[in-house]
């Protein structure tokens, strides 16, 4: 699987993003707000346990966690460059 | 109508078992608030203020044996076997979750049966407003003539659970706290127990009034308009003129979002020329207690004719031009309002009057 | 007074799907949160002014074991990985903030726990609600869900002068 769409694999399912799946979410669409898939701060922390029990990746706070969610082509791309595990 | 008042009061923390004292440490500018290292199994280190001496009684947890001895000295020759309890707190036993009986009920009862109370307990678990929330259902239980002396408690310790799971929200700050300050950068946990004795006999203190409003918004983010922190405020004003309030003791977590919404529901409110203390750079966040040990310590300032400092607290960090109390003023005003608020959206103020100034 | 019970074990999801369909976050909810909804949901989908704010309308859980089955779930993953997403969910009145989120109620909220399910009591609790002046209907519940597959449920949407001199139905 690509990464991208192993990460949307597993934000769905952290996430609990009932009924969707990895097609269903256009990579370059914002995850926040409501054109996006609407997520809120608690989801944003949960994102950030996410980068780091999968890709051992350390954010130390929701506003840096903020730039790399904002679309899951960026995430992507951030995890490919920084991932530990 | 049945007025309410306050008697008997009792407190338990980690910077000393006495109301009295306590008051005199936070004049001090004291604080119980420190650097933890390793403490309770965190792997990350975390500024709290606990206890040291963590001794139990027989037949009790650690939780219960401070709720049961704030309690005593609340009840001080008070006959306890017709007075009711409300417990307050959020997660009680929680430290032992997954081999015993964790509930609140059954520390409610163990605590109830170690005081000697026979009527069953009620306890109010609405976030970090309970201890507040106790007090509102109190004093309803007084009015409804059912109840003669309900006794109100409020405790919470800390623990891996509470500690790890501030930690994941990030909201704790590695610094003691700043409650408003331009600088503040989160709370700090606290362990507390403390106690009212509420009697439908005239005593020193009268609780007016009380209101809890939710602010149907978020389940952990403060609404940005204040909006049910301002509807408690407006309803509890109902039972005074502004210009009678000495102070309001506000919850003052030190979070970004939750003192700004103070701010505003206090300026809506039209209460920004009310001085405004907080107390958690004291004793920090103690959850459950807060509502209560905040109280107590807000009437016994107000009997010293004084409004408390904010510890932590130099720069106006909020967008409205509220007056906070850095260091401590006098004060000749003989009623006060108490403000909390928690996850779950929801809100509280209480009015407290010194007893005959109506 | 209308009343709702949710049997123990019924399928949350296909509830939701039969009684709302239009609020994914259901889906992220606590089981005790996902039994206030519903209930709130059978007890209110067809009122009129759904969803028009109102303040004159508390909501009460009272339970036993508060948010049990959550707690346990947070204690697990605090082990490792301690998960926000989980412990918001344990305080045992978040459900009443989501219902009061759902419907745009914004009265008075609260969570009580008790050591049984008490008729009388719970009649009494609602009586002590409409003290506040502000407050004209309760939505009430009683929701015990120590695990996520085994609960009691039940919930009374209450007007005021329909509890002063009687007992819950």
């Amino acid at each position: 699987m690509e990464l991208i769409d192993e990460i949307k694999t597993k934000v769905i399912e952290a996430l609990n993003l009932e009924g969707m799946t990895p097609d269903d979410i256009d990579n370059d669409a914002p995850l926040f707000g409501d054109d996006g898939l609407g997520l809120d701060s608690i989801d944003v922390l949960e994102l950030i346990v996410l980068l780091e029990k999968n890709y051992g990746i350390r954010l130390a706070t929701p506003a840096e966690g903020k730039a790399v969610f904002r679309s899951f082509a960026v995430m992507a791309s951030y995890v490919a460059e920084h991932r530990s595990k | 109508m049945i007025r309410v008042y306050c008697h008997g009061y009792g407190v338990r923390t980690p910077l000393g078992n006495n109301a009295g004292e306590l008051l005199q440490c936070i004049l001090e500018g004291r604080t119980a608030l420190k650097l933890h290292t390793g403490v309770f199994g965190c792997p990350v280190p975390f500024v709290a203020s606990l206890f040291e001496d963590r001794a139990s009684a027989p037949g009790l947890s650690f939780f219960e044996s401070i709720a049961v001895e704030a309690a005593k000295d609340a009840l001080a020759g008070t006959d306890s076997a017709s007075v009711a309890l409300v417990l307050a707190s959020i997660k009680g036993n929680v430290e032992k979750i997954g081999g015993e009986d964790v509930s609140l009920a059954a520390s409610a009862r163990r605590i109830a049966d170690a005081l000697g109370m026979e009527i069953p307990p009620l306890v109010v678990s609405n976030a970090c407003i309970s201890g507040l929330a106790g007090l509102v259902q109190g004093f309803r239980m007084l009015r409804s003539g059912r109840y003669s002396k309900v006794l109100v408690l409020g405790a919470e310790v800390q623990s891996k659970f509470i500690v790890t799971g501030f930690q994941s929200l990030k909201a704790l700050s590695m610094e003691q706290c700043k409650p408003f300050d331009a600088a503040r950068d989160g709370l700090n946990l606290g362990e507390a127990a403390a106690a009212i004795l509420l009697s439908t006999e005239e005593g020193p203190w009268e609780i007016v009034s009380g209101a809890v409003r939710n602010d149907a918004n978020h389940i952990s983010g403060p609404s940005r308009t204040g909006e049910g922190s301002w509807k408690a405020l407006c309803q509890v004003l109902e039972g005074i003129n502004p210009e009678d309030l000495a102070f309001i003791n506000v919850h003052g977590t030190s979070t970004v979002y939750n003192d700004e919404m103070e701010a505003i529901a206090i300026d809506r409110a039209g209460l920004a020329d009310v001085p405004v203390n907080a107390l958690k750079g004291v004793f920090g966040h103690t959850m459950g207690a807060a509502g209560v040990l905040e109280s107590i310590l807000s009437m016994l300032s107000a009997d010293r004719g004084v409004v408390l400092p904010t510890r932590g607290f130099s720069t106006l960090g909020v967008s409205r031009p509220v007056k906070v109390s850095a260091s401590a003023s006098k004060t000749d005003k003989k009623a006060f309002i108490k403000l909390l608020s928690g996850f779950g959206g929801v809100n509280g103020a209480l009015l407290f009057r010194k007893g005959g100034e109506r | 007074m209308k009343h709702a019970v949710i049997p123990s074990g019924a399928s949350l999801p296909e509830l939701y799907r039969s009684l709302a369909g239009d609020y994914p976050k259901f889906f992220k909810m606590d089981t005790l949160s996902k039994l206030g909804f519903l209930l709130a949901e059978t007890l209110c989908k067809d009122e009129p002014g759904r969803f028009t704010p109102r303040e004159d309308r508390a909501i009460i859980v009272c339970s036993r074991e508060g948010c049990l089955a959550n707690d346990l779930h947070y204690a697990a993953s605090m082990e490792d990985f301690p998960s926000p997403a989980f412990f918001v969910y344990t305080l045992p009145n978040i459900v009443t903030g989501e219902i009061a989120i759902r419907n745009k109620w914004g009265g008075e909220t609260s969570a009580f726990v008790m050591e049984e399910f008490d008729r009388e009591r719970l009649s009494e609790l609602a009586r002590e609600a409409f003290q506040d002046k502000c407050t004209r209907s309760l939505f009430l519940a009683w929701i015990d869900c120590p695990s996520d597959t085994e609960w009691v449920a039940k919930a009374w949407l209450i007007d005021k002068e329909e509890i002063e001199n009687q007992i819950l139905d």
